[in-house]
């Protein structure tokens, strides 16, 4: 059984049964969670939550870990807010290997550190990129479409736009 | 009496043309195409090349793998940054005379995708004889392109574009 | 030895000695290559002819999605899901809409859920098709291409009919389907369901027992059920090794527990069992096509929420409220309660999903897609390891990865 003391808190959202945890003790808690049956790692991501009026958030980097029981058909949802420049967590690799290559992908995309991660270089963007793609201060990119509404502000960050 | 007869037949059995004709019919008629799919127009491109839509009847029977051993390079898909120096070195591979069809709108303006992760167009990186709109183009449609440019290599004649 | 053979990949020779001798070679299995898989790189260490390492590189195809969508309406965000897994687009849209749904709050009508379902199980068929056609060529079976694509014509012509679109169809939207089934696409379809058995029984005529087919694959790139179930793998991947783990009975969606169908499991744990499960789901697929035809309910085929989904054209001359609805949807778009939903499907590749985090705004604040490809290609060092270069292609068919899935 995943330990209360583990879980910072938990609900329920649309349907999806959720628990927060701290990012220390993300590899115990998966542990935990792996132990009591969720054995299949879904998919793992991270969420930027920079200017989030739906808030307020306890940091602005939200890694989610979602679990699956194939035994009880049941799905869990792990969520562990980081913060720092760059922001850091412990890799899951160990547990469920899946998560090399998301853990690659997530640290691609987002800047996510992932420590004792065997591999933990650029997966989907050239190697030279410079940015981590999916933050929410990354802009879009590509070329201004004359004439349309997000003319003026297409090169900065989609929040403007 | 003898002369007379054999001049007549020379005129009925002998074709008279000129060398640029000659070789623009034969170079249209056998573009050989490189195969550079690279997601969904690459499906439809597969299309062409089976039975209903038979693109062999065109000339183009051997799509080949290998850029030097094709003319016609077929980008079927979207370029993204990490694809478009391999493109353009397998564009370089291939020997001259050699045609570039851009099929699909993500390989001719970057299509329904305007980010950082694509080129877009591929004539910002090699030069594009035909593009097809389309998102995928129907497979008519890439016989439509390969046709616009078999006319257009028949009228080059012996130099083509350089 | 470390030496950079470009793109900034550097490859560290290690001065092994292979089995007889020899040092060990690298080769590039490069991103453009003529398996029509798409654009996967591997870098193969050999020795002589047998794998000892293998490096799956990918990006190639990098389409920068998640980040599209976070810039698009929710109502626009379904044409960008088209187009990543671009074998089965009616999947990837069903796992968006079931996303939104959920965040929505709605539930779609039956009709609805029908026509989903023979979309979804149409481009099953569709999907198997192309890896069992290119899988045959590569494999040097040249008419499994023919025969495979001329029936996937068929599945296409039907695609547009119904939607307009042959491939990319944006038929499944949050809130039901685009359009309804017309007369001619449901005689199509029960055309399509009494042909493709006999069709099915000519590609198995072609293939099953055939030595060289056999030889090929028989025994190459196994994964035992313990490995697939660690290393994640989910659809015909996980099926093929004995585990009898399918979305579609385990975890039903859109009303797959009305359907009676099997699923389709292979003990044999190699490519030669791969190929049966995907036969036997095209077989599965025909079946689930015939009940839902027969049993299609009549009804709405969207639900019924103006702040979802536009009024029709006819409402737009008489009613001034539809002409507000439609123009709000249009301009701004609707916004979605603030949470988070994920919603998986069981695609021809295994389990796609989409996780979808809503800031109670009209842009979506994150749009993952869960891919299956991405996953199922994890395991591809292991199936090679130690097998001939000629097998590296079988077992790259065998894992039926959709680079654009792979690389979003």
């Amino acid at each position: 059984m995943i330990s209360d003391n583990l879980i910072v808190e938990r609900g329920v959202s649309a349907g999806d049964a959720w628990i927060t945890i701290a990012p220390e003790n993300v590899h115990s808690a998966l542990g935990a969670l792996k132990d009591e049956g969720y054995r299949l790692l879904v998919f793992l991501t991270c969420v930027d939550h920079l200017a989030d009026s739906s808030g307020p958030f306890p940091a602005r980097f939200e890694v989610v870990y979602e679990l699956r029981n194939m035994e009880t058909r049941e799905l869990i949802r792990v969520r562990a807010f980081v913060d720092g420049d760059p922001p850091r967590i412990d890799s899951v690799h160990d547990l469920f290997p899946p998560a090399n290559w998301d853990e690659r992908e997530t640290f691609d995309m987002f800047g996510v550190v992932f420590a004792d991660h065997p591999d933990l270089t650029r997966i989907l963007m050239p190697d030279d990129w410079v940015g981590h793609p999916l933050r929410r201060d990354f802009p879009v990119g590509g070329e201004v479409v004359e004439f349309s509404e997000e003319h003026e502000t297409w090169q900065t960050a989609p929040e403007k736009a | 009496m003898g002369v007379e007869a054999l001049a007549e037949s020379l005129g009925q059995n002998i074709l008279t043309t000129t060398l640029g004709k000659l070789i623009g019919w034969g170079r249209g008629n056998s573009v050989w195409p490189l195969q550079f799919g690279l997601a969904c127009c690459a499906i439809e491109m597969i299309h062409t090349a089976t039975a209903s839509v038979d693109i062999a009847r065109f000339g183009s029977e051997a799509m080949r793998a290998s850029p030097r051993q094709a003319d016609m390079m077929i980008v079927s898909g979207r370029v993204s940054q990490k694809m478009a120096p391999i493109l353009r070195t397998i564009y370089d591979q291939m020997p001259e005379p050699k045609w570039v069809i851009s099929m699909g709108a993500c390989a001719s303006t970057g299509g329904v995708f305007n980010n950082y992760a694509l080129l877009q167009g591929v004539d910002k990186i090699v030069p594009v004889d035909v593009y097809i709109p389309g998102c995928p183009p129907r497979p008519e449609d890439l016989l439509n392109a390969l046709m616009i440019l078999q006319e257009r290599i028949k009228a080059q004649g012996i130099t083509p574009r350089q | 030895m470390t030496t950079e053979i470009g793109q900034g990949i550097t490859v560290t020779k290690t001065g092994e000695q292979g089995a007889f001798g020899g040092e060990l070679l690298t080769i590039n299995f490069g991103p453009h290559h003529p398996s029509t898989h798409g654009v996967l790189r591997l870098i193969v260490d050999l020795d002589g002819e047998q794998v000892r390492r293998l490096k799956p590189v990918i990006g190639y195809l990098h389409t920068g999605i998640e980040k599209q969508a976070e810039a698009l309406r929710w109502q626009q965000v379904v044409v960008v899901t088209d187009r990543h897994d671009y074998l089965s687009p009616p999947f990837n849209n069903l796992a968006y809409a079931l996303a939104v749904e959920k965040l929505l709050g709605v539930e779609v009508p039956p009709r609805a859920n029908a026509l989903r379902v023979i979309m979804c199980e149409l481009t099953r068929i569709s999907s198997h098709l192309v890896w069992l056609g290119t899988s045959g060529i590569e494999l040097g079976a040249s008419t499994m291409l023919m025969y495979c694509f001329r029936e996937r014509d068929t599945i296409l012509d039907m695609n547009e009919e119904i939607s307009g679109f042959r491939m990319h169809t944006s038929y499944i939207r949050p809130g039901g389907v685009m359009a309804d089934a017309t007369p001619r696409f449901l005689e199509l379809l029960d055309r399509f369901c009494n042909q493709m058995p006999g069709n099915i029984d000519e590609y198995e005529a072609l293939l099953t027992m055939n030595p060289i087919f056999r030889s090929r694959t028989i025994g190459i790139g196994r994964l035992p059920a313990e490995e697939a179930k660690v290393l994640g793998a989910t659809g015909p991947m996980l099926r093929g090794s004995g585990v009898p783990w399918d979305l579609r009975k385990s975890m039903p969606y859109s009303g797959y527990e009305n359907y009676d169908f099997e699923v389709a499991t292979s003990d044999l744990c190699d490519c030669y069992g791969r190929y049966l499960v995907r036969i036997k789901e095209m077989r599965e697929s025909v079946k689930i096509l015939r009940q839902a035809l027969n049993g299609l309910p009549d009804g709405p085929v969207n639900i019924d929420d103006r702040k979802v989904l536009p009024p029709p054209r006819e409402e737009l001359e008489t009613s001034m409220e539809a002409v507000i609805h439609h123009f709000k949807l249009f301009t701004e778009g609707y916004t979605v309660p603030a949470g988070d939903a994920y919603a998986a499907v069981e695609s021809g590749r295994g389990e796609n999903g989409c996780y979808v985090v809503s800031d109670g705004t009209h842009k979506p604040r994150r749009v993952k897609f869960r891919s299956a490809s991405f996953v199922n290609l994890q395991p591809l060092e292991r199936m090679a390891m130690n097998h001939m270069v000629a097998d590296m292609v079988a077992i790259i068919g065998t894992a039926d990865a959709v680079l654009g899935d792979v690389d979003r």
